[in-house]
């Protein structure tokens, strides 16, 4: 008895402390979902507006960047554009370029919009805010500054909002046109449909993916559904060997 | 001959019961008003009640039956007083812990706690794990409960004799297994089964929590294993009820005890182990299960329910038909049970069926049929025996003059709330919203009715609450 008190508060403390020391930040591409976006204010072609005020006339996509960004950036902006070039009329989106470093100002997020010749494009908002701690915090963001390389270690986050302010959707890195749509009709409060695929975390994925054949087969996930069952019968087993020999009816 | 203590441990677990189950329909009734637009709850407010009404309904009625079940099995074997107050003692930590989680900690994923939705915190950061603690305390008093019995039932009977195999040979069998037997046996075995699926589930939970991201879950995987657990516990709490019926009903009418034959055999042998499969019925809507789960789902929904209440259906009728009957509240609640249940499970094995699923999934057609086979079903089956346990322990006879009133209330009160959420679900009101939307304001009506039916159910349970309580407290006065 001793024993399993013992063993079992040890593991739990020592769960707790692997817990403890973890960096208590995941890329995961469901983290917030369906909570509200930060109202912050936002600053763009000299006027200082609410974020809601925005949403509010219609769903956006919010691109977290900074001009400064040597890495991720500039070729995550180009493809968001081409994306949207390519994307139905009727499922664009204002797309909401936010600067996430405090020393962009209106003028680099000028420059910027002219770099990629959206500076006259009305589906595109190139914009600042005071409040960038509230809106990264509010959508999982969580740049972290280098000081060696003088850059932000970032991901590449684009987030779907919808006309009530709501994260229906978030894509992390540089992404297909499929995924990149799946987001636009998210935003419109379209159900998509989703399943994330195995990953090497996923030690009981249902299914395995063959990346040379292209398809999923059954994984250890549906064979862990066994397990119930199989563990009831070596109980049946083990209770059923205490049966009295006499019959005692 | 039920033991002084045994009678004490029974009074405690029957007053427990009714005065949480008083409290959980006063929940229910208030989500009903909300969704009336009557009186407005702040949607944290509306599901943190939905998660503790679910949560706790489920847990008395299970544990009425096991309770109902314990006692009953005195008759034939030796049961352990010892692990009856382990499992009291888990359930009531249990239940302070859930009530502590979604009052205090505003934890409000519903009942079916479905992965991701522990893990997305809208909540206190410390009531998901002690929710999941709250499941694993509760889990671990009802497996050593379910064990226990099962052990003693083993130590009296094989096997292929508590299965009652031996009735599904030709000729009389040299031993008779008594159907409360049968019945409690697979009972109790499927409560294992889907006590271990609980089991590797809040492992699978509490690995991805402590994780920090190293261990994610697959949420098919997830999904399944909670319905094998809900979903199967959910019914076998209706098959301990059944068990009483099976050893009470004749008892309490004047009538032969039920006996053993091929087809009951038989019946109960299907339920135990298609029960087992019957949950794929609620992946029907993951388009990522494979398609053959969702056909076993289907079948195993027939063949788990339809024989089972084919022999019960038959047993009851056989009993009350061309035969002289001492009519009592007993056996009456027991007799408008198997209706509730017939009912309600009709709607199920409806529901149950793919292409009507597909139109049903997540209406107020869901909470229809389950309120249905639970509200006038298994709780009128364990009502039944708390009053003929009441009945016993208080000393006085089994007649009540206020049988046909209560009854009569009762049943206008169910079935007034539970047609409420028929028409709601014939007209595709979605369910588990704390208000309806836009689309169907003008039927919020329905809702407020639908309390008010309830308010009217209520008021009976309150007064057998009065009555039963009063009787089983004499137990603790007995030399």
């Amino acid at each position: 008895m001793f024993k399993s008190i013992f063993c079992g508060l040890s593991i739990f403390c020592l769960g707790a402390v692997a817990r403890a020391q973890g960096p208590g930040y995941v890329f995961s591409e469901e983290d917030k979902i369906y909570q509200k976006v930060a109202d912050v204010n936002i600053a763009y072609d000299g006027e200082v507006r609410s974020l809601s005020g925005l949403y509010s006339q219609g769903p956006v996509v919010i691109a977290l960047i900074y001009t400064r960004c040597s890495g991720v950036c500039n070729p995550f902006l180009l493809q968001v554009k081409e994306n949207m070039l390519v994307a139905d009329s009727d499922e664009r989106s204002r797309v909401l370029v936010v600067s996430f470093d405090p020393r962009d100002g209106s003028g680099e997020m000028r420059r910027l919009a002219i770099r990629y010749g959206l500076d006259n494009d009305g589906g595109w908002i190139f914009a600042t805010t005071p409040q960038i701690s509230e809106l990264i915090n509010s959508v999982g963001f969580n740049p972290v500054w280098d000081s060696v390389r003088a850059q932000f270690d970032h991901e590449a986050l684009l987030v779907g909002i919808n006309d009530e302010g709501f994260i229906t959707r978030k894509l992390t890195g540089l992404r297909d046109f499929n995924a990149f749509t799946s987001l636009l009709r998210s935003i419109r409060n379209e159900f998509i449909l989703s399943y994330p695929l195995p990953n090497e975390n996923m030690v009981f994925s249902c299914f395995s993916y063959n990346p040379e054949t292209g398809k999923n087969q059954p994984g250890t996930g549906l064979l862990l559904l066994l397990l119930p069952a199989l563990l009831s019968l070596v109980v049946v087993f083990v209770l059923s060997r205490r049966h009295d020999r006499k019959p005692r009816f | 001959m039920a033991t002084l203590q045994l009678k004490k441990l029974t009074s405690v677990w029957i007053i427990t019961i009714l005065v949480l189950f008083v409290l959980a329909i006063v929940f229910g009734i208030l989500m009903r008003f909300n969704q009336g637009n009557a009186i407005h709850l702040s949607p944290v407010g509306f599901y943190s009640m939905m998660t503790i009404h679910g949560l706790t309904m489920i847990g008395i009625w299970f544990v009425a039956g096991m309770a109902a079940v314990n006692f009953l099995l005195q008759r034939y074997i030796k049961v352990s007083a010892g692990i009856n107050v382990f499992a009291l003692v888990l359930t009531v930590i249990g239940v302070v812990m859930l009530w502590l989680v979604t009052f205090v900690g505003e934890f409000h994923t519903g009942w079916t706690f479905l992965y991701p939705l522990p893990f997305r915190g809208a909540w206190k950061e410390w009531a998901t794990p002690l929710f999941l603690l709250a499941l694993g305390v509760l889990g671990i008093g009802w497996f050593v409960w379910s064990a226990g019995m099962l052990f003693q039932i083993f130590r009296k009977y094989r096997p292929a004799q508590a299965f009652a195999w031996q009735h599904l040979r030709k000729g009389s069998p040299e031993i008779e297994t008594p159907p409360f037997i049968l019945i409690s046996t697979v009972t109790l075995i499927g409560i294992i089964t889907c006590l271990v699926a609980a089991v590797l589930l809040l492992v699978l939970y509490f690995a991805e929590y402590f994780s920090s991201g190293s261990f994610v879950n697959d949420a098919l995987l997830m999904k399944n294993l909670t319905f094998f657990f809900g979903h199967t516990l959910a019914n076998e709490m209706l098959y301990l009820g059944l068990a009483s019926l099976y050893e009470l009903f004749p008892e309490v009418s004047g009538r032969p005890k039920f006996k053993m034959t091929w087809y009951v055999a038989l019946a109960w042998n299907c339920t135990m182990v298609f029960i087992l499969t019957a949950f794929f019925h609620h992946m029907y809507m993951d388009f990522v299960q494979p398609f053959a789960f969702q056909v076993i789902g289907q079948m195993a929904s027939y063949f788990a329910s339809v024989p089972a209440a084919a022999v019960t259906a038959f047993s009851v009728l056989a009993v009350v038909i061309k035969n002289p009957i001492r009519w009592s509240l007993t056996n009456t609640l027991f007799f408008v049970g198997v209706t509730g249940w017939l009912i309600g499970g009709v709607g199920a094995v409806i529901d149950a069926t793919i292409s009507n699923n597909f139109v049903l999934h997540n209406t107020l057609w869901v909470p229809a049929h389950f309120h249905t086979y639970n509200a006038i079903g298994n709780v009128l089956f364990s009502l039944a025996f708390f009053n003929w346990a009441a009945n016993e322990f208080g000393g006085k006879g089994h007649t009540d003059k206020f049988t046909r009133l209560k009854m009569t209330l009762l049943i206008i009160g169910g079935s007034g709330f539970v047609i409420m959420f028929y028409i709601g679900g014939a007209y595709s009101v979605p369910r588990r919203f704390n208000v309806y939307p836009q689309e169907f304001s003008s039927l919020s009506i329905l809702a407020s009715a639908g309390a008010l039916f309830a308010c009217l159910y209520l008021a009976v349970i309150v007064w057998f609450l009065v009555n039963t309580v009063n009787k089983c407290l004499k137990v603790f006065s007995a030399a």
